[in-house]
Order: C-alpha cells, then sequence, then structure tokens
C-alpha cells in the first residue's frame, strides 16, 4: 500500500514538472480584464480564512474587490498569485482590496503552498470547500477573477490566468480608484 | 524540447488537402518526457494538447483523494492536457460537445465532456470538477482556460483531431492530422 502511494506521489511530482515545463513554454499571462457591461449584483457570499475567521462580500462595501477563484494544483493560478501580491501591495492602502478564493482544498494543503512562495500573501485566503460560490458565480474553469465596484457589482472578470502587475492592469485599478 | 520538422511539415500538408483551415500546427516531442504535443496557433483560437499518461491521470485524481472507481473510470480514457486561448480582438466561443476524434478506420469518436463527466461524479457524491476543460465558453479578449479532455480510446491510437470555435456567427474548423494518445506507459 505504501509501496503504491510512494509510486503515485513519485508519478506526480515527475509528471508535474513536466506539465509545468510544457506551462513555461505556453504564451505569457494575459493582462486584459473585460468590463461587463452593464454591471451584473455579485452574489454575496461568506466564506473562512485560514483562521477560520469569516469573511463577508457584503462587509467589503466601499471598496474595489478583486475576488480570484483558485486551486494549488492549477498551474496558472500558482503562476499568477505573485503578481495578485504585488497589485495588493501596491494599493492597498486606498479602498481596494483581494479575496483569493480556493476550491476544494484545505487550510494545511494551502498553507504548504504559501509557504513556497517568496511573499507570503497578506490579502484573506478564503475557503469554497464545496465549490458552491464559484458556481454562483458561473466559474467554469480556474482560474477565474473578478473585480468588484463598490457598490457590490461585477465590475470587470478575467477567464484564465492573469499578470495582475502589468502596468495595463496597474494603471486600470488606479483608474477604477480615481472614479 | 525538439521539434520533428517532418511531421510538422506533414501535419501542415494534410490539413490544407482536406480543405479545412490549417493552422500552424507544430507537434513537440519531448525526448525528456516521452510525450507529444500538439499546438495550433496563428487563427486566433490557440489550441495545445499535451498527450497524458493514464499514470499521470491516475495520480492527479489520486491526489484529488478520489475513489479507485473513480480513478480507474477515468484513466482508461486518452487524455490531453490542453490549453485553449482567445488571440483575438473580439470574443469567441467553443464547444468540446461539437469536436470529433477520426481514428484511421474513418469512424468519429465524440470526446466525453465535462459536464457528462461532472454527472456521473456527483451521481457517487464527488464534488471535485476542476480538473477537466469546461466543454463549452465564450472567451472575452485575452480569456483562455486550461484542463484535461478526454475520449474513450485505447492508449497509442491515432487519430484526426477536428474541432471548432465560432466567433461572430461564424464557425471556423480545423483539423490536426495524425494525433496520438499516450502510450500506457513511456516508450524510450
Amino acid at each position: 500500500m505504501h509501496l503504491k502511494k510512494l509510486k503515485i506521489n513519485i508519478i506526480l511530482m515527475l509528471a508535474l514538472v513536466l506539465l509545468n515545463g510544457a506551462a513555461a513554454a505556453e504564451p505569457e499571462l494575459s493582462n486584459r480584464l473585460t468590463p461587463l457591461q452593464p454591471p451584473l449584483m455579485a452574489p454575496d457570499f461568506t466564506l473562512e480564512d485560514m483562521d477560520g475567521k469569516p469573511h463577508a462580500l457584503h462587509d467589503y462595501r466601499g471598496n474595489w474587490v478583486l475576488v480570484n477563484f483558485w486551486a494549488t494544483w492549477c498551474p496558472p493560478c500558482r503562476k499568477e498569485m505573485p503578481s495578485l501580491e504585488r497589485l495588493y501591495q501596491a494599493f492597498h492602502d486606498r479602498p481596494f482590496r483581494v479575496l483569493a478564493v480556493n476550491q476544494w482544498e484545505d487550510a494545511d494543503l494551502v498553507f504548504s503552498y504559501m509557504g513556497e512562495l517568496n511573499v507570503f500573501p497578506d490579502f484573506p485566503i478564503l475557503f469554497d470547500s464545496h465549490s458552491q460560490v464559484s458556481q454562483a458565480y458561473g466559474v467554469h474553469g480556474l482560474p477565474t477573477s473578478f473585480i468588484i465596484d463598490p457598490q457590490g457589482r461585477i465590475a470587470y472578470r478575467a477567464v484564465g490566468g492573469r499578470e495582475f502587475d502589468h502596468p495595463d492592469v496597474m494603471r486600470l485599478i488606479r483608474e477604477l480608484l480615481e472614479r | 524540447m525538439t521539434t520533428r520538422p517532418g511531421k510538422r511539415i506533414t501535419a501542415m500538408a494534410l490539413a490544407l488537402a482536406s480543405g479545412i483551415a490549417a493552422g500552424d500546427v507544430v507537434p513537440e516531442f519531448n525526448p525528456a518526457s516521452g510525450l507529444t504535443s500538439w499546438h495550433v496557433q496563428g487563427q486566433g483560437f490557440d489550441i495545445k494538447l499535451v498527450q497524458l499518461l493514464p499514470d499521470f491521470v491516475r495520480a492527479v485524481l489520486a491526489s484529488r483523494g478520489l475513489s479507485s472507481d473513480v480513478i480507474d473510470a477515468v484513466s482508461s480514457y486518452c487524455a490531453f492536457g490542453t490549453i485553449v486561448r482567445n488571440r483575438t480582438a473580439a470574443a469567441l466561443s467553443y464547444d468540446v460537445a461539437d469536436w470529433r476524434y477520426v481514428t484511421h478506420d474513418g469512424v468519429a469518436h465524440r470526446g466525453k465532456t465535462k459536464a457528462e463527466w461532472v454527472r456521473e461524479w456527483r451521481a457517487r457524491g464527488i464534488a471535485f470538477r476542476w480538473i477537466v476543460l469546461p466543454e463549452a465558453q465564450t472567451f472575452e479578449v485575452g480569456d483562455w482556460g486550461q484542463g484535461f479532455t478526454t475520449v474513450k480510446l485505447p492508449p497509442g491510437t491515432h487519430f484526426d483531431l477536428h474541432y471548432s470555435w465560432t466567433q461572430g456567427g461564424e464557425t471556423h474548423r480545423t483539423v490536426i492530422k495524425d494525433m496520438q494518445c499516450a502510450s500506457e506507459e513511456i516508450e524510450n
């Protein structure tokens, strides 16, 4: 049994290395977010963070909120996460917040993944253990991100990985904050 | 990674001869992994398919804590890691249910879609549904996605992939000639 598990782990590690190699050869992350016209009301949710503290979306009213649906095993999610932290650091003293909503994983797994990053993200990591919130948002694939305006409406959407600290994205966030 | 120019030229020539739009088809054989990938770009809808070993599929599912019956069921399919991307300046959509895997005996096989997998898994109380490429999506400018695509074919089977996408009411069809499911194990 242990040998079988060991074999699976070795194959998985090898395969992840190979697939990550393939992903590395892929075009870079996108930098465009699609405006929703007209904006749609964002489904409200309350999810717990890594310390078990609940976060309700409606408590963030008055801020621009970037909601990012992700998982540790998803290569583009892993690739975009550091840029998400850099974006957050650039605007965290303004009314701009980031909520990273993990799919179907637990705090121990996510904590160990975060330990692999150069910088531990300062924004809340929330747990959507049964993917109910992602379903409410109509998320088909990971990662998918939404920007929610101060009135609680979905203003922008991005399907697939993004380079969140790309100058185009930074400019967009700056413009939103100056509205 | 190395590219096999002969295979690339053959694939492009066959696609052109079929009368269906041909993109820049680039099969790449990775000598380290023993696996081949196919990348079509230059048509606006980029697609890359990477062979997946049955053992890799088993390992991914096992690492998600899925039960052995699910693991056996999924790993019996020919699977590809699939990356699709909108490189145009307008929205486009695709539907995997319209794609066909045509084996060399002329039989057109339909892939098993994410919706079909989710229906089957949900019946067994399994909520995990993120690894399979969404069967139908509209991609706005810059959007992209990835996931497994699956078809019930034995390891090593050769086939032509006929796929399509739609933009502005027009459906674009392309064929990638002589793709191959991964073997049961890496061939050295």
